[in-house]
């Protein structure tokens, strides 16, 4: 037994036996230096995933304890011009199942299928489905989700939700347009005016296991959902029904395909109704209207009709106008000069351009009139006359001048542009053809848009529905400005058209559209449809009231009566029983002329 | 150079035992067992419907555990060097038997039924080891010289390493790396240490490449969120950078509610990382350092090289232990199954700690006067 004094890095002094020898001691705290040198390497390395990783794996950690939920805001309203409600919200339930929370899968099952009214079948494959949570059904009636409530049955999720809601079911449908499941517009002014409407979804943020069990303690973080702004239109319901049931009946009585019918102020372009009949029922548009039961469409087919069905034909379609768009060649034509009411014409009954004969309506002629008589009888050879002494370029000059070749920019979605021959591809016969309306094809809107800026004094307005944002309280958050050009035209030949238009009323072609003391204007048309072999007509009525200062303009487009199909016939009633109404309705007074006094007196 | 002198168990029974270690020990036994309730008690919920289910099981295994340290503590560490060989041989033999007869968890056969009590004869072999090579290496002390007879120390634990090693590959690498570490103590030279740690190199390459499984294991190493298995990986990661410097703290970890699997196993780390934060996970670090302080001191102070090594032999253990379980569970090498020693749920590995830390103790009372 032999010992030794060694020095250590410790600094101790000790007394060694032989066996356990000084190297051993020092590969033993080397073997420690080397654990030590491997454990501040790991350290650091908990440095980098602590301090320098906690951001991007505490962010996925959180996202995965997180059950995120929305909150859905409610879309906003839309209102028509006196604050009546043509579009609200319903609340309805979103029944969902949570997997891994079901104690009773059978029970389960059963309670929902008949609530749901559902096949025990599709919520079978949802209930044993392994996810987090699965949706079973939504827009479902709030009564039966407090039914469902009743059970008691874990696993169940009703979340209350809002569902758009139409009170007049199929009120101004092509116009308002319906939203989608996630409460979006899809067609009309919900998508147009989606931005302010749709507000913005909350969300409740919960946290789970790993098995999504809610745990109680956390707290929920929530966000609120900022509801949506309300849309105030310049729509009137009073009027919008009114002309509807006028639609319908004429719809019914000429059987035509379809009647449209729009009423603007032509003034400011605000559209007091806008009537596509048939309309479609805005809480269920996804339902044809016109299928016979019992029918298999494809699915393809049924889309197909389905967008047909939700076509808005005043603005989406175009359509030859014919007469009414007498109204602008003679605008142009007095703007140019180049005829007065004054100015004396014959018509034989035709007119030859080129080598083409065109023939009037009438086919006996009209013979010797005024220009002012030529007008109030629609007479084609008198307009194809005008229509050359304009020529190409100042007729298409003044269409670029009217803004008829670009779109109206209304506020809504879709809105067709006119077709017009190019201006280098306008020969004589193309002139004379477009002078009474024919050979092109224009959108509804556009026609009664143009005509409105040419009465109201020159000025171009840009027609619109929407008239301002406001918030849940009515308060209003932005008024919609629409831009407006002046002087498309001079004052002087829009108080002349005025003028004419009105003679047409009181003795011409649009007659029928006459109501004593109103001083309704207006032009007449019958077109014909291409093919023109097909023997379709579109009869239509462009009138305005009163004629010396236009409030209401009105237009009403019969496709495809059957029988008698002149505008002036049918078209022009239409339009009077709706000035007959909406007329006293806007507080628009009667101011008979003398000549009525006299008429008046003499019938009593 | 075999035997002892007379009377030396009179010095050693007159020395103290080294309290600080004892304090460190207690320390990590409560801690674990904190820890341990904190982040198995939703997996017992869940699975047993008993939020304690395995805090009881795991402070059964203590109890019992701390009552043998006390007696290991208390017995002279010479006695157990005529049983160090028999200790070795039962250890293959239970290790055979385990591959033979052995009950499996989570796809490992590694455990040994007898009624209600299981046992894992790895965590046994490792103790074995320890004495076996202590005793071997001090009796031939003379012949660990040469490079051949540090190979043939190495020979001799590769039957237990093969027989734990076929279906727990981490405890086998542990049980390699103790016998290396034992001969590289008992060995003065230090250059023939350079080549063995290439050897050794080669051969755990060789290892992983046996099995198309180690291989696939390496892919997720390196892109954890890429694989569907890497899920254990990539939790763990989520829950220790969640962590941050000073943790969500005591009892709010988020992870442990079934989003890291068997948190409470060898991904418990994690979850202290989550909770403490880099203050806490570096504190139990540095508490292992300590600890391991300890072992080097008993080390040192031992009269007798049976005694050094067995102080180095736990020192290697615990050692490689800690640093192999937070090397994985940081995504520092490929995933093994590792336990964390003290804190990890595991009843034989807790109460084979504890014997060892009564071996530890009492080998750091034989420190001369």
């Amino acid at each position: 037994m032999s010992g030794r004094t060694v020095l250590l890095d410790g600094g101790w002094c000790e007394i060694v036996m032989q066996k356990n020898k000084t190297f051993h001691k020092k590969k033993i705290f080397v073997v420690f230096i080397i654990v030590l040198a491997v454990l501040v390497v790991l350290l650091c390395r908990l440095v980098f995933l602590m301090i320098f990783c906690s951001e991007y794996y505490g962010t996925k950690a959180k996202d995965l304890h997180q059950r995120e939920r929305d909150i859905k805001a409610a879309r906003g309203e839309i209102l028509d011009r006196n604050g009546e409600i043509l579009a609200t919200n319903r609340s309805v339930c979103t029944i969902s199942v949570i997997h891994n929370q079901i104690k009773e899968p059978e029970k389960v099952i059963e309670a929902l299928a008949k609530e749901l009214q559902m096949d025990q079948e599709t919520i079978r494959k949802k209930v044993e489905k392994y996810s987090s949570i699965e949706i079973i059904k939504k827009n479902v009636d709030k009564e039966i989700g407090d039914a469902i409530r009743k059970y008691e049955l874990e696993g169940i999720k009703i979340d209350e939700d809002y569902k758009r809601y139409y009170p007049y079911n199929d009120l101004a449908s092509k116009v308002l347009g319906f939203t989608g499941g996630d409460n979006q517009g899809i067609i009309g002014l919900e998508v147009k005016y989606d931005k302010y409407l749709s507000g913005k979804s909350g969300k409740i943020l919960t946290l789970t296991d790993a098995r999504g069990v809610e745990i109680d303690a956390a707290v929920e973080e929530r966000q609120e959902p900022e509801n949506g702004y309300n849309l105030q239109t310049t729509i009137d319901r009073n009027i919008q029904e009114y002309v509807e049931q006028a639609a319908k009946k004429v719809l019914e009585k000429k059987s035509a395909d379809s009647v449209s019918i729009l009423v603007m102020n032509p003034q400011n372009g605000e559209l007091l109704a806008m009537v596509n009949t048939p309309e479609f029922n805005l809480n269920d548009p996804y339902t044809l209207t016109d299928v016979t039961p019992g029918a298999v469409l494809s699915d393809k087919e049924k889309q197909d009709r389905l967008n047909r069905m939700w076509r808005n034909q005043c603005i989406n379609d175009t359509y030859e106008p014919g007469s009414t768009f007498k109204i602008i060649t003679t605008a142009a034509g007095l703007e140019e000069k180049v005829v007065s009411l004054e100015d004396n014409f014959s018509c034989p009954g035709f007119k030859i351009v080129d080598d083409r004969r065109i023939k009037c309506h009438k086919v006996s002629g009209h013979g010797a009139e005024t220009f002012t008589q030529a007008v109030m009888n629609s007479c084609n050879p008198v307009f194809i006359e005008v229509g050359l002494r304009l020529g190409v370029s100042n007729f298409y000059r003044y269409f670029q001048q009217f803004q008829l070749l670009s779109k109206t920019n209304i506020d809504l979605p879709g809105e067709a542009s006119t077709i017009m021959h190019k201006e280098e591809n306008i020969g004589q016969v193309e002139l004379a053809t477009i002078s009474f309306g024919q050979s092109f094809q224009i959108t509804p809107i556009q026609l009664a848009t143009t005509v409105s800026s040419l009465i109201n004094g020159g000025t171009r307005v840009t027609p619109h529905f929407g008239k301002n944002i406001q918030d849940a309280d009515g308060k209003i958050i932005e008024e919609l400005a629409f831009s407006s050009k002046e002087n498309i035209i001079s004052k002087e030949t829009s108080e002349t058209l005025r003028y004419v238009l009105e003679q047409v009323v009181a003795e011409g072609t649009g007659h029928k559209a006459y109501i004593p003391g109103f001083h309704v204007g207006g032009k007449t048309a019958t077109s014909q449809t291409l093919p023109r072999s097909a023997n379709r007509y579109i009869a239509s009525f462009l009138g305005f009231a009163p004629a010396d200062n236009p409030q209401v303009l009105v237009l009403v487009i019969i496709n495809n009566p059957q029988g008698i199909y002149y505008g002036g016939t049918i078209a022009a009633p239409v339009a009077q029983e709706i000035f007959e109404n909406i007329l006293p309705y806007l507080g628009i007074e009667l101011r008979y002329t003398q000549e009525e006094i006299d008429e008046m007196k003499e019938e009593n | 150079m075999s035997g002892w002198p007379d009377g030396r168990k009179d010095t050693v029974s007159k020395n103290r035992m080294d309290d600080t270690l004892a304090v460190i020990v207690i320390l990590f036994v409560t801690f674990g067992m904190v820890m341990l309730y904190s982040t198995s008690a939703y997996n017992g919920e869940v699975k047993f419907g008993d939020a304690g289910y395995y805090f009881k099981k795991q402070l059964l295994a203590t109890a019992l555990g701390l009552f043998v340290m006390y007696v290991v503590s208390n017995i002279d560490y010479h006695y157990w060097e005529k049983l160090a060989l028999p200790a070795y041989i039962l250890s293959m033999v239970l290790s055979a038997l385990v591959l033979a007869v052995g009950d499996s968890y989570n796809g490992s056969k590694r455990w040994l039924s007898l009624g209600p009590l299981s046992f894992q004869p790895a965590e046994f072999a490792k103790v074995a080891v320890i004495l076996f090579l202590a005793w071997y290496i001090s009796n031939n002390k003379k012949k660990i010289k040469s490079i051949l007879s540090l190979f043939k120390v190495i020979l001799l634990v590769l039957p237990i390493v093969g027989l734990v090693g076929t279906n727990n590959l981490s405890t086998a690498i542990i049980i390699l790396g103790i016998a290396v570490t034992l001969v590289f103590v008992a060995s003065p030279s230090y250059k023939q240490f350079g080549a063995l740690a290439l050897l050794g190199g080669g051969f755990v390459g060789i290892f992983l490449s046996v099995e198309q499984y180690r291989l696939e294991r390496l892919l997720i190493w390196r892109n954890p969120e890429k694989y569907e298995k890497g899920y254990q990986t990539l939790q763990g990661l989520y829950a220790i950078g969640s962590g941050g410097l000073f943790g969500t703290g005591f009892g709010n970890s988020m992870q442990k509610l079934g989003f890291v699997p068997e948190a409470q196993n060898d991904m418990i780390f994690s979850i202290i990382c989550e909770e403490l934060g880099l203050v806490g996970a570096g504190l139990l670090l540095l508490l292992f350092l300590l600890m391991l302080w300890r072992f080097l001191i008993a080390a040192h102070r031992s009269t007798d090289l049976f005694g050094a090594l067995i102080a180095a032999g736990i020192l290697a253990h615990i050692a490689i232990q800690v640093i192999l379980n937070v090397a994985v569970v940081t995504n520092t090498i490929p995933n093994t199954g590792i336990t964390l020693p003290f804190i990890s749920y595991g009843g034989t590995s807790v109460l084979f700690l504890l014997a060892e830390m009564g071996l530890a103790l009492n080998v750091s009372r034989s420190v001369k006067k």
